[in-house]
């Protein structure tokens, strides 16, 4: 009795051990499925040709903010890369274990980012997946302002066209770094635009703002 | 025996002193006929006829009445007999003419005292005992009152004696004698009075008239007197005052008096005068005016607002004109005419404070501010205060006496105080020290030590450490050159002579070193030097600095005359080229020395195109030097000296260019010393705002410069790059220092 009780028991937790397993091969058999169909055949990762086919399948284009959400959601560490895990990590979080499934989890997907405080969490994970290199802390302007409009033009549209303007104009600053990205989204927080009334340089704000105002104000003139 | 002991005390005991109860009656008409008695005497008293009275008849009389209870007669028939006689006198006084009426008054005044005098002396019973008892005034006071509102206030007397004595005060403000002795009287008596009465009746109109008087006169005078004048007058009805109370008013009327005068005739017109056309303040200052400055001072110091308002001119017009001075392009063109200059003002203003203005610490302090905000105006006076001293210290201290040099760096380590961009200067006179050190043309080697601890006095020892270690570097080159030539006699023998000053570097201002090709025979000593020197130096590493040296060439010129020229490194090199060739092409002289061509450029200026110097000639003749020009060893050279100066090393004023790459240097400078700044603080307080940080960063660098707050932003963001400092996650405002 007691060995076919230790025996189912064990058997049990075998079953729930290989169950577990089972059931997360279960869980994770149509993800794994899902991503083996993008992936490198060598590489076994999803490389920028397969997220390129990825975004035909979702019918996104490539350069959609959305795909940069989904990265977030991943918490892919590699700009143009998906690993497995991160592959499992966003598809779990989602919910989705088939194209038909991701495809509707991407509207629901849009309005999570749009919560402030998650909101706030992918715009600075969007800077850091942009850096490339290692020991890397800034990216060039251009490609900075590429960026910001994909993030911040639906939410802050005014405020990024004239501030992607003057960074094009200006020719200072050459890279922009975290703090600066930080602080242009703390700004279209809390200074009206375009009146910018209650902006004051003498504050903590990044130098790169203040030039900003500057010029903006200048320019009105 | 005991009886009759008992009866003697019982017989003492009973023996008592009783009251006088006998009644003495004195009948109404014995009291009658006493006051009577008395009165006469009174009224003889009036009449000057006294000396028959018998005092001590009165005296028994009066007390022998207030004994019996007829003190309230007494008392009655008194006022009555006094207010009689004081009324006969009131229109005796009404009927003096003109100028009688004061003396008649005067006259009767003292007459009325001494009655009063003896009268109370004969009632004196009367004033001790019944005048208490009946809460009546005493004698001698009830005396002045009758006497106050029977004649002083009489009708007739009143408005005429405020008058007369108004219109005597009035005429000796014009110019007459009156009798003061008389006024003086006459405000006594007043002042006996009762200070109400002074006041009343004196002191308020004439403070009054004076009022007006003096606005009058001062409208007058302001019309058609220039300042230094005015203020004269002004000194004068003041003093005038003064003596007029000490000689006939009471002296409480002074300070009331004086600031009527005060009020009317300077602080009325204070702004009028100190801006006055042509002889206001601004006039006075320039032209040295210490006698009317001092009496300005004087006068507008008893006045409120008076020395700020001085003070507020002065300054102004000491802003102005430094302004004017700084920007000067023409003074500008001689840094030492232009320190000079500054030096100047402040000995001009220096003396008026302290011989015109008491050397009044507000004064002293306007004057400092003054100075400190023009000075930094022009951005180049740092460094021509270096220039400054670097003529001094080259030659304009020479012969002077310690006491005199010590005055003259003291003078300027005053201006170099108002200095904001300390640091800039530090950077120039680095420079201008350094070439004076190089080419030993300094004045004396202890004025520029008293220098140096003057600056280290001022600033720290930060400040002077490298300075003293280019002294330090002198000294030891000395040493090693004395030991070179100990050493190594043999082996130089008729070879040129070497002096090498090594430097440190990082002690001394880093000049790129561009190499030049030295001539042979040079290049054999300095590598005899080099080897010597890491010989005993191991693991040091020497470079040449070629474009700091001197050289002196023993030269013959044609017909044989020979010269001894003095000249830097580059200029020998280029002369030492003509010994092979009597005519070289610029081209050809670049390639052999391979001086820089800014350098080169220069170098054959001096050369070729300064008369008397002209050493080599060149073709063509243009003023310039252009990279198609050719030069010959100029044969006809001449010169009156056997020794000729044709170096190029002396401190001058930076060109543009140079001036912009200084200041560059400055601001390179700067950054670290703010960043140094930062941290400091951050890791104090740990938890900071930007404001504070700002704040708490000029102040720690004010004693070398002025940050920039946008330069402070730029180096705290710079940190939070490197992860020295983040913002904090909840308060954007705030910074946190990271360990």
């Amino acid at each position: 009795m007691r060995r076919s009780s230790n025996r189912k028991s064990s058997s049990a937790s075998a079953a729930a051990g290989s169950g577990s397993t089972k059931a997360a091969s279960k869980e994770f058999e149509k993800i794994d499925h899902l991503f083996n169909v993008y992936a490198d055949k060598s590489s076994a990762i999803i490389d920028p040709e397969g997220i390129e086919q990825l975004c035909s399948s979702l019918e996104v284009d490539y350069t959609d903010v959305r795909i940069l959400m989904l990265a977030w959601k991943m918490k892919a560490q590699k700009q143009g890369f998906f690993t497995l895990e991160e592959w499992r990590t966003g598809l779990k979080a989602l919910r989705a274990d088939s194209m038909s499934k991701l495809k509707k989890a991407l509207p629901e997907l849009v309005k999570e980012v749009s919560r402030p405080t998650d909101f706030l969490d992918f715009y600075s994970y969007a800077f850091r997946y942009c850096l490339t290199e290692d020991k890397q802390k800034c990216i060039d302007i251009e490609s900075a302002c590429q960026l910001l409009s994909l993030v911040l033009g639906t939410q802050f549209g005014p405020q990024v066209d004239k501030f992607t303007e003057y960074l094009k104009s200006q020719s200072e600053y050459k890279v922009m770094n975290m703090d600066q990205w930080m602080g242009f989204y703390r700004f279209c927080n809390e200074i009206p635009f375009p009146s910018l009334e209650n902006y004051d340089s003498d504050l903590a704000w990044p130098l790169i703002l203040d030039n900003f105002v500057e010029w903006f104000r200048e320019n009105q003139k | 025996m005991n009886s009759q002991s008992q009866s003697q005390s019982q017989r003492r005991k009973n023996f008592k002193i009783e009251a006088f109860k006998h009644k003495v009656e004195l009948d109404p008409k014995y009291a009658e006929r006493t006051w009577k008695v008395l009165e006469h005497a009174i009224h003889e008293i009036y009449n000057n006829n006294a000396s028959r009275l018998s005092f001590e008849e009165l005296y028994r009389s009066a007390y022998n009445m207030v004994l019996h209870k007829y003190g309230d007669k007494l008392y009655s028939g008194l006022v009555a007999t006094m207010t009689a006689h004081l009324n006969k006198i009131a229109k005796s006084v009404e009927s003096a003419q003109g100028g009688l009426f004061l003396e008649k008054l005067n006259h009767k005044w003292a007459d009325h005292n001494k009655a009063l005098q003896m009268i109370r002396d004969i009632l004196m019973y009367m004033d001790r005992s019944y005048v208490p008892t009946s809460h009546k005034t005493p004698v001698h006071e009830l005396g002045l009152n009758l006497w106050r509102d029977h004649i002083i206030h009489s009708p007739n007397i009143q408005a005429r004696l405020q008058d007369t004595l108004l219109d005597l005060v009035q005429r000796e403000r014009t110019g007459d004698v009156i009798n003061r002795g008389l006024m003086r009287n006459i405000t006594k008596m007043l002042m006996d009075l009762g200070s109400s009465v002074y006041q009343d009746d004196f002191e308020k109109p004439f403070l009054d008239v004076s009022a007006s008087f003096y606005s009058g006169e001062s409208q007058q005078f302001i019309e058609c007197c220039d300042c230094g004048s005015y203020l004269k007058k002004a000194e004068r009805r003041l003093n005038e005052e003064m003596e007029r109370v000490s000689h006939y008013l009471d002296a409480k009327t002074e300070v009331k008096i004086t600031s009527v005068v005060e009020r009317e005739m300077i602080a009325n017109h204070m702004q009028r005068l100190v801006h006055m056309d042509n002889s206001g303040l601004v006039n006075m200052l320039i032209d040295d005016k210490y006698d009317d400055l001092s009496r300005m001072y004087s006068l507008f110091k008893r006045v409120p607002e008076g020395l700020s308002t001085i003070r507020d001119v002065m300054t102004s017009y000491l802003r102005e004109r430094g302004r004017v001075l700084v920007t000067d392009t023409e003074r500008l063109k001689d840094p030492v005419e232009f320190v000079q200059c500054l030096l100047n003002e402040k000995d001009k203003h220096d003396k008026i404070i302290s011989t015109a203005f008491n050397n009044d610490k507000t004064f002293q302090n306007a004057l400092n501010s003054s100075f400190e905000y023009f000075i930094n105006l022009n951005n180049r006076s740092a460094e021509f205060i270096s220039l400054y001293l670097d003529d001094k210290l080259r030659k304009g201290l020479k012969g002077a006496s310690e006491e005199e040099v010590e005055v003259v760096l003291d003078k300027v380590m005053m201006l170099f105080r108002y200095l904001q961009e300390k640091d800039v200067f530090e950077k120039y006179y680095k420079q201008h020290l350094a070439k004076r050190l190089l080419s030993g043309k300094t004045v004396s080697d202890d004025a520029e030590r008293s220098m140096i601890v003057k600056l280290k006095t001022e600033c720290g020892y930060q400040f002077t450490s490298k300075l003293e270690g280019m002294f330090t570097d002198m000294k030891t080159s000395e040493d090693t050159m004395l030991d070179f030539y100990a050493k190594q006699s043999a082996e130089l023998g008729d070879g040129p002579t070497l002096a090498v000053q090594i430097l440190t570097t990082g002690s001394w201002p880093t000049q790129p070193t561009a190499a030049c090709n030295l001539p042979p025979e040079i290049l054999t000593v300095c590598e005899k030097f080099r080897t010597y020197y890491l010989g005993t130096h191991s693991g040091r590493r020497l470079t040449w600095q070629t474009n700091m040296g001197t050289a002196d060439i023993k030269a013959t010129f044609g017909k044989g005359h020979k010269h001894e020229l003095n000249v830097s490194t580059y200029q020998m090199c280029v002369l030492m080229l003509f010994n092979s060739a009597d005519g070289l092409t610029y081209r050809e002289i670049e390639q052999a020395t391979e001086i820089p061509a800014l350098d080169l450029k220069r170098c054959l200026q001096s050369l070729a195109c300064v008369k008397g110097k002209n050493v080599l000639r060149k073709e063509p003749m243009s003023k310039d030097i252009s990279e198609e020009d050719v030069f010959y060893f100029n044969d006809k050279f001449t010169s009156k000296f056997v020794k000729v100066k044709i170096g190029t090393v002396v401190a001058q004023k930076e060109s543009e260019p140079e001036k912009q790459e200084t200041r560059q240097r400055v601001e390179e400078d700067r950054k670290p010393q703010i960043e140094a700044a930062i941290v400091r603080i951050m890791k104090s307080r740990r938890v900071l705002d930007h404001n504070s940080i700002v704040a708490e960063v000029t102040k720690q660098l004010q004693s070398r410069f002025l940050p920039n707050p946008v330069v402070i932003k730029k180096r705290i963001e710079s940190l939070i790059e490197r992860e020295f400092l983040e913002r904090d996650k909840a308060d954007r405002k705030l910074y946190r220092y990271l360990a």
